[in-house]
């Protein structure tokens, strides 16, 4: 008796009739219309009747919406594996993870050899097949290699790339009879799919023991291993036709097809039933008769018998897992979107667009509630005390990480909706997980602008509660300014609103720390009018580059509010002058204000190329980014100073900096303008007189932070965001730049109250580096 | 030869990215949507980078209804003939006749290997591609009942059943720049589908249609039996400075126009995934190049079917 506990799913394998292609297509829709989880078709591609098989699958899924979609079987001896193994990542990825691949070593030899296919002896098949096995999960970046190679003899990869990465691990399912094939599937396979009518019971039970063994044998579970089975059936007679050839496996009334199927799934392994059929009330009645009470009776069944039918987790995933984390404890609401070393999307998502990671588990909440269950989680997880829990809102972080090394990330992504919530207020709110370039377009039709920083890729969450140094900066002040009420998730769990009325305590902390006090879920803001913007990149001859930058700094001082600008100073090349590219924004789309505003900076120094200057909406400059996933690697170096003017002092010590060629990314942006008119201590970001930020990243972290610290009396604090030094001996020094002693003393004390045992601790943390034991500090 | 007098068509060229899949799909529809004749997608099953090609054109078709779909061109290396033959009829069957056959011979030889492929030289290429044409065809031809031998060392099928055939007289449609490949597609190709970037030169285009036209003649086959389309970059301004395709929709209608007239090219596929050029080439200039090479060929220009089926009305230029 064997029943592996696999959830119970039904399937149609319908013939691939070229006859009359919208009939065959039609049979498919009808299957998902009538609640089938799979529609399967057979691949004969010597067979002129029928289409082939991967073009219809594919034809069939986009007229879908849910239906898994499979071959059964494919035949590998026509289909090169490699191209295979990519088809099916696309149409997994076109289909949202609807395609399951069942193989087969291919039967009809003769038929294949008259299409041109080399003739295999049985066991060249077998091993055929599990050399396109190989080749296929290598493909689907299942080995974790960055270059391919399988030395096969039938089937082999040379330096080929993997990818593109899967939505979920494709499960491979073969259609096996002799032992051979049955030890490969237990060996290799995710699941066996035979037909009833061919093997007949005694073969079912007998392969199945025998997959049991081999997988057994091969450190598996038997239970990772899915028993699927082809059947044939009429609601008629024993003697009507039937889809596999023979006569049918099932026939009678609906009931005595329950009858015969029951034992088939309670004592003999099988879980998801194939019905093959063409005829559309065969299809509708399995549906609405047999299906029903299957499903109720194997329930009753094995709720009887304590039946186990927990998820089994493949060995190849399990043995990926990290030390510390209780996977298989994963709460069900965020179980099927987590992410495991071992999973085909953990490559999509290990990375953030500077740094490298490695976590342990990704957990990706889909609304506040999640994220209390995924903090609960992370919480809980004896690796959380040594790895500071990571949170992602969209991965450009600096100083916040954003990722780790065998800890917990919890992904804000999918708190993603902009709404508006009173027109005639501005007020918008947003998620954590929104991209700032998503929110200005979704802004831009109504003459609305958010300021946010200089590029559309960056998330919400990390930006809104740090600072957010953006281009109409001067003429509306910091992101966080924007700011009026915000959800948050606090270290216990709990689930608080703070604004000005509500907790005003976290509400301050929030805008300019919030990393340190929660998990903001969501963000009220209120929106400028900005109807259009004048925008100019101006390349500039910064030989005299201490002059220059006080010039520069000089110039932005001098405009009107509605002026920011931004200054990238490239490395400098030997026997070139140095450059220095400007990006100027004004808040204004009248064209003589805007030349007005961008003359003087044109007038610096010689301009290496002609300045372009445009007038255009918001988010044509802060646009939404292209889609895909970070591949950050390593660890960014990054140093942050902010100060009031660039001084011909401080202008030539940073001049040094970047003559010293220690920095491949030096850039200042101009603040201050609105961002001075908030006090100083009305947010936890306390810089309100500073009018310059500056951010330098390097190569060497030493050799920055010997420069940086020998430039500590230039600054006048610094932004946290852009600051990645975590030098013990220097984290009071890195505190105190980032947070002004009445500021961290209220910082701290807010800290203790919330998260006294320092969940929140992965980005300058205030009360330092470890978790605390919170009871200890109680007492 | 000038003008083998072959409507005029117009195409787009969607990077089809593996990490935006559905904006991929809607660059389709909207191809679709603006009136483009013709959907295309470039075929490299070694980049892991895009979605494999063919799965992509089969997806595609199911979520459009009127525009034509083709490989740009489809790796005839990684890609068995004989299934490929069996695949387009298939797509072709289940869209309604839409599919036509961009082939090539493959020229990235090393990642080919990579992925399990067999290296040919550039001459075994050429032969390679015609055997696989023959194979194709063949199984296509259900007007015999025979059973199929063709091919050779590279491609063969020996007692193949034919079919299943078509929806309709699927063209295929060579991308070539060697001599060997151009007499090549004179002789056995329904049309001749280069990158005028690759090609670098209109009088490189020229030099290519008349080996082509020279060796479809050899054939014993009409000239304009090869339909001539050109792969094309551009962007729209005010001026251009009077670059191939860089100016207005007007310029670039006037730049087709003469093209056409003079060097044949009936099928003009826009590379680029930028949607308002293709709605651009699609609702500007193709009326408008229609209209004047029609004028020029002293015929009506043909009714230029919108979305909806309604007809654009438009001057007629001298």
């Amino acid at each position: 008796m064997t029943d592996y506990g696999h959830p119970l799913r039904f399937g149609t394998f319908v013939t691939p009739s070229a006859q009359d292609p919208e009939a065959t297509v039609g049979l498919a829709r009808l299957a998902e219309d009538l609640g089938y989880d799979l529609v399967t078709f057979q691949d004969h591609p010597y067979q002129p009747r029928f289409l082939d098989t991967w073009t219809l699958l594919s034809y069939v899924a986009s007229a879908t919406e849910r239906i898994h979609v499979a071959p059964d079987v494919a035949n590998v001896p026509m289909r090169p594996p490699a191209v295979l193994a990519r088809a099916a990542a696309s149409l997994d990825l076109l289909s949202g993870g609807r395609v399951d691949l069942a193989l087969g070593a291919g039967a009809f030899w003769d038929a294949m050899v008259s299409m041109g296919v080399d003739r295999l002896a049985p066991g060249e098949s077998v091993d055929a097949l599990a050399e396109a096995i190989e080749v296929i999960r290598a493909i689907w970046g299942e080995d974790g290699e960055s270059e391919l190679f399988v030395p096969g003899r039938h089937h082999r990869l040379d330096g080929a790339t993997p990818g593109p990465g899967t939505t979920r691990r494709i499960p491979v399912w073969l259609g096996a009879l002799g032992p051979r094939m049955l030890r490969l599937v237990g060996e290799k396979a995710d699941g066996w799919l035979p037909s009833l009518g061919r093997i007949g019971l005694d073969g079912l039970r007998a392969g199945n023991a025998r997959i049991d063994a081999a997988a057994t044998a091969a450190g598996r579970d038997p239970r990772e291993i899915t028993r699927l089975l082809n059947v044939s059936g009429t609601f008629g007679d024993a003697d009507g036709a039937n889809g596999l050839g023979g006569a049918p496996d099932l026939h009678g009334a609906p009931a005595a097809w329950v009858d015969r199927l029951l034992p088939l799934v309670l004592d003999e392994g099988v879980s998801t039933l194939v019905l093959a059929t063409d005829d559309e009330r065969t299809t509708r009645r399995f549906a609405e008769e047999v299906v029903p009470a299957l499903r109720e009776q194997v329930a009753h069944e094995r709720a009887a018998r304590g039946t186990d039918t927990s998820r089994v987790v493949p060995l190849a995933v399990r043995a990926a897992r990290r030390d510390g984390i209780a996977y298989d404890e994963i709460p069900s609401s965020l179980a099927e979107r987590a992410v495991e070393p071992g999973d085909a999307a953990y490559a999509g998502v290990r990375s953030n667009y500077l740094r490298g990671g490695s976590p342990g588990l990704v957990l990706r909440p889909r609304d506040t509630a999640e994220v209390v269950e995924a903090l609960a989680f992370a919480r809980a997880q004896a690796i959380t005390r040594d790895v500071p829990l990571s949170v992602r809102s969209g991965g450009h972080g600096i100083s916040g990480r954003s990722t780790n090394d065998g800890g917990v990330v919890i992904d804000l992504g999918a708190l993603d909706t902009i709404e508006v919530l009173d027109d005639a207020a501005r007020l918008v709110r947003v998620g954590p997980g929104a991209r700032w370039g998503e929110v200005a377009a979704a802004l831009s039709p109504r003459g609305w602008a958010i300021t946010s920083g200089d590029y559309g890729g960056v998330g919400v969450g990390g930006l809104a509660t740090a600072g957010g140094i953006g281009f109409l900066g001067r003429a509306h002040g910091l992101t966080i300014d924007h700011v009026r009420a915000v959800e948050l998730v606090l270290a216990d769990g709990s689930v608080v609103r703070a604004s000005d009325d509500e907790n005003p305590d976290l509400f301050w902390a929030v805008r300019g720390a919030g990393s340190q006090v929660g998990i903001v879920t969501s963000f009220d803001l209120v929106a400028d009018e900005v109807a259009g913007v004048g925008f100019a990149q101006m390349v500039h001859d910064a030989s005299d580059l201490a002059g220059f930058l006080e010039r520069w700094g000089a110039t932005v001082e001098a405009a009107p509010r509605d002026t920011t600008s931004f200054l990238l100073v490239g490395r400098p090349r030997p026997g070139q002058p140095v450059v220095a590219q400007s990006m100027t924004m004004v808040d204004s789309d009248d064209p003589d204000t805007v030349l007005a505003r961008l003359q003087p900076f044109a007038a610096i120094a010689p301009l290496l190329a002609q300045a372009t200057a445009q007038i255009v909406p918001y988010d044509a400059v802060v646009s939404a980014p292209q889609p895909g996933s970070h591949g950050g690697q390593g660890e960014p170096v990054s140093r942050s100073g902010l100060l009031e003017h660039l001084t011909p002092e401080a202008a030539a010590r940073l001049a040094g900096l970047v003559l010293s060629g220690e920095t491949y990314f030096f850039q200042i942006r101009s603040t201050g303008g609105a961002a001075e008119d908030v006090p100083a201590d009305a947010t936890a970001y306390a810089h309100r007189s500073a009018r310059f930020s500056v951010v330098a990243m390097g190569a060497s972290r030493s050799r920055l932070d010997a420069r940086w610290d020998a430039l500590a009396d230039v600054f006048d604090g610094m932004y946290l965001s852009f600051d990645t030094d975590r030098r013990p001996e220097t984290h009071a020094a890195r505190l105190a730049d980032a947070f002004p002693p009445a500021t961290l003393d209220r910082l701290r004390e807010i800290k203790r109250r919330v998260d006294p045992a320092n969940v929140f601790r992965d980005n300058l943390p205030v009360l330092g580096p470890d978790p605390v034991d919170a009871e200890a500090a109680v007492r | 030869m000038p003008d083998y007098g072959h409507d005029l068509r117009f195409g787009s060229f969607v990077t089809p990215s593996a990490a935006a899949p559905h904006q991929v799909v809607a660059l389709a529809e909207l191809s679709e949507e603006v009136g483009l004749d013709l959907v295309t997608f470039q075929d490299h099953p070694y980049q892991a980078a895009f979605l494999d090609t063919w799965t992509l054109l089969s997806w595609v078709a199911a979520r459009t209804e009127r525009i034509r779909l083709a490989g740009n061109v489809l790796n005839l290396p990684l890609r068995p003939p004989a299934v490929l033959a069996r695949s387009v009829a298939s797509l072709d069957r289940l869209s309604g006749g839409r599919v036509e056959l961009g082939l090539g011979a493959g020229g990235f030889w090393d990642p080919i290997v990579a992925m399990g492929g067999e290296r040919l030289t550039p001459g075994e290429s050429v032969d390679a591609l015609s055997e696989g044409i023959d194979v194709i065809r063949g199984l296509w031809d259900t007007s015999t009942r025979e059973r199929l031998v063709a091919g050779g060392a590279h491609h063969h099928v020996d007692g193949a059943k034919r079919g299943p055939a078509p929806a309709h007289d699927v063209e295929i449609w060579v991308g070539a720049l060697k001599p060997r490949m151009l007499r090549l597609v004179g002789a056995k190709a329904d049309g001749w589908l280069p990158s005028l970037p690759y090609l670098q030169s209109f009088e490189a285009l020229a030099r290519g249609n008349a080996t082509i036209d020279a060796a479809a003649e050899d054939a014993g086959r009409d000239p304009r039996a090869v339909r001539r389309l050109l792969n094309v970059g551009g962007g729209f301004s005010a001026d251009g400075g009077g670059g191939f395709l860089r100016g207005s929709p007007r310029q670039w209608a006037e730049q087709i126009a003469e093209v056409t007239l003079e060097h044949g090219v009936s099928t003009y596929v826009v590379m680029g995934d930028d949607p308002t050029t293709l709605a651009v080439v699609g609702q500007e200039v193709a009326p408008a190049a229609r209209e004047l090479v029609a004028a020029a060929r002293g015929v009506p220009a043909p009714a230029s079917a919108g979305p909806d089926g309604t007809t654009a009305d438009g001057e007629v230029r001298a």
